[in-house]
């Protein structure tokens, strides 16, 4: 194994850990870690992230049901949202992605593994790169 | 007006509730405008982390724009932990959009309003109001009167907060806009409370201060307060120093008076001076004036168990310590037994406010009865604002003769021989009680030094002019009519303050000492 594809090897092995499989998911899961506790509505996150509302919504679905976020119920199409991570073995692998996709060379890494393999998942995905 | 003790809430900002007579009434909504830089949002901050940590009250902070993360670091550098207040369930920091907030507060089942039910908050600050003008469903500006206008939507918000007992703080940006001061009029009209915070230039630097307009249910006190950010500590507010002394009881009139300390000079003055009273002593750069003051001060404490303040913008409290031992006045001893203090601050970036609270909490601490401000040049020079300067010496002579202390200032007169005037800048001398002059007069060849008393509210002084001199423990009076240096004593001319000292005639003695 060459010594540069261990920051590769390192990055997919936490991002399985976590559950992701997107860079949409990725991303999301980085806003709420950010902004802790947000009130708003998944159309106008996936606007400040630069996404699609439905590649949005997945994502919610997706990091709620692995625990790493919680849900509010709706109030009129807006919800509380809340980073949660767990204080197991996914932790580490947050903050180690986080350092990692720092540098833009990191993001660029994870953005690779994360890229679209199927049509579906290119056209939900399109919006957000230009984040790249 | 009464002042609702019962219900204020106070925002345990240091200098603030003094401010505003104890804090603001709790079902007030109080409105902090300002420019960018000003500390908006961090007295909001602060706001919300003293009444959880100082109070008990929970609180929730709402911003639209600042990354909360951020918000968490910076609050950081002041050592509050607001990751450990959410953790502890004590504090939510909600990021939202405006057009939320707005859809929250119309909306019965707020959520944001259920979070602020179930953590039991208290308190709330939405930092930049402004921008929910922006919140119009089509994303254009909302009209400022009407139905479904920015103001309404105001009164909905503040509605909504008080249904759920929050003391909301709102912050809200002072633009140049015309449509950000006609949004910015609206909040404050709506307001019970209206703090305005500047930020300005003074001579290339900083300068923030803070200003109650209004609020409601309360007095407080009026005009500019300066405001200090300071690292690992927070805001800090001090009153302007002209505002009137709050104070329980007015002073009384102390007929008592206590020698100086300096037998001839408590003999020229009549016999010490009063209680309370104030002295300036003027003289040119030389002429003794520092000698004289700590003089006065190590007097003070050995005669008469008066704890001192030296008050300095020129000397360091070492050089000040080093020329004094030099004169034969040890201060050491007296600072290390807690009787004499020296407070020296650099007059380049002076905050007039913030010294003056300094100078009076240190005499309040340390009970001094005897101050000397050595000199009163340097703050002219460095305040650069005669108004400004001469609420500062009336400030500390009112707070001075509340306490009834003696306070000495030390003025530097420009003039080097005679003087046409006490003070030719910045002049203060109708607020003292009592004048020395120090004086520089030449005599033949020699320079000699002269004292004299010129004024001493009611007392029956002396006006002889003395020759004195400094050696070992300070300054001494020459005899009137002797003189150990074998010269003739200044009572045997005439014209002694004047540039041009003059021999009587005759036999050299003044006509009622011949």
């Amino acid at each position: 194994m060459a010594s540069d594809e261990a920051p590769a090897i390192q990055a997919r092995g936490d991002l399985e850990m976590l559950g992701i499989s997107l860079l949409c998911e990725w991303d999301v899961l980085v806003f709420l870690h950010r902004h802790g506790v947000i009130l708003n509505s998944e159309g106008q996150i996936a606007r400040l992230l630069g996404y699609g509302k439905s590649a949005v919504a997945s994502a919610l679905d997706k990091l709620e049901s692995s625990g790493l976020a919680q849900r509010s119920r709706s109030s009129r199409g807006i919800r509380l949202f809340r980073f949660a991570l767990p204080a197991d073995s996914r932790s580490g692998s947050f903050f180690d992605l986080m350092n990692l996709t720092e540098q833009r060379s990191g993001r660029l890494l994870v953005a690779n593994i994360l890229r679209p393999r199927t049509r579906r998942e290119l056209a939900e995905q399109r919006d957000g790169l230009h984040l790249l | 007006m009464a002042n609702p003790k019962n219900g204020l809430v106070r925002t345990g900002i240091v200098g603030l509730d003094a401010v505003l007579m104890g804090g603001i009434p709790r079902t007030n909504v109080i409105l902090v405008q300002g420019t960018a830089g000003s500390g908006k949002t961090l007295l909001g901050m602060e706001f919300i982390y003293r009444g959880i940590t100082q109070f008990d009250e929970p609180g929730i902070i709402v911003v639209f724009e600042t990354n909360p993360d951020k918000l968490i670091r910076d609050a950081a550098a002041f050592g509050w932990n607001l990751k450990e207040l959410q953790e502890q369930k004590k504090l939510q920091i909600v990021f939202t959009s405006p057009e939320v907030l707005d859809q929250e507060m119309r909306s019965p089942d707020s959520l944001l309003l259920e979070t602020a039910l179930e953590m039991g908050a208290k308190r709330i600050f939405i930092d930049g109001i402004g921008l929910l003008r922006h919140a119009s469903a089509n994303g254009g500006l909302m009209p400022l009167l009407g139905s479904g206008s920015y103001r309404e939507l105001l009164q909905q918000v503040i509605e909504g907060l008080n249904r759920e007992n929050l003391t909301a703080m709102l912050s809200h940006e002072t633009g140049i806009i015309p449509e950000s001061q006609l949004s910015l009029e609206a909040a404050g009209f709506l307001a019970d409370t209206v703090i305005q915070m500047n930020r300005t230039m003074r001579n290339r630097r900083c300068y923030r201060s803070v200003e109650i307009i209004k609020s409601r249910g309360q007095d407080y006190v009026g005009g500019q307060h300066t405001l200090q950010i300071n690292d690992g500590k927070g805001l800090q507010l001090f009153r302007r120093v002209q505002s009137p002394l709050i104070q329980e009881s007015q002073p009384s009139s102390k007929a008592k008076r206590s020698m100086i300390g300096v037998g001839a000079l408590d003999a020229l003055m009549g016999g010490g001076i009063f209680d309370g009273s104030t002295t300036m002593v003027v003289g040119i750069s030389g002429a003794g004036k520092t000698v004289l003051g700590t003089q006065l001060l190590r007097e003070g404490v050995l005669k008469q168990k008066s704890r001192g303040l030296l008050i300095s913008l020129d000397e360091h409290p070492a050089q000040i310590i080093r020329n004094a031992e030099t004169v034969g006045i040890p201060l050491q001893p007296l600072i290390d037994s807690g009787d004499l203090h020296i407070l020296f601050e650099s007059p380049q970036e002076l905050d007039i406010d913030a010294h003056y609270s300094r100078i009076c909490e240190t005499i309040e601490k340390n009970n001094i009865q005897r101050m000397v401000i050595d000199g009163m040049t340097s703050y002219s020079t460095a305040l650069e604002d005669q108004g400004i300067y001469r609420d500062f010496v009336h400030a500390l002579v009112s707070f001075s003769k509340y306490r009834l202390m003696s306070t000495f200032f030390n003025y530097e007169n420009p003039e080097f021989l005679g003087i046409t005037s006490y003070m030719p800048n910045f002049p203060v001398s109708s607020i003292v009680d009592n004048i020395i002059l120090l004086s520089l007069i030449e005599i033949n060849s020699s320079l000699r030094r002269c004292l004299t008393v010129v004024k001493s509210r009611g007392c029956k002084h002396e006006f002889d002019s003395r020759e004195f001199l400094i050696g070992q423990g300070g300054i001494t009076l020459l005899p009137i009519d002797e003189d150990p240096a074998k010269k003739l004593p200044l009572a045997r001319y005439s014209s002694i303050l004047s540039r041009a000292p003059t021999r009587f005639p005759f036999d050299g003695l003044a006509p009622d000492l011949k």
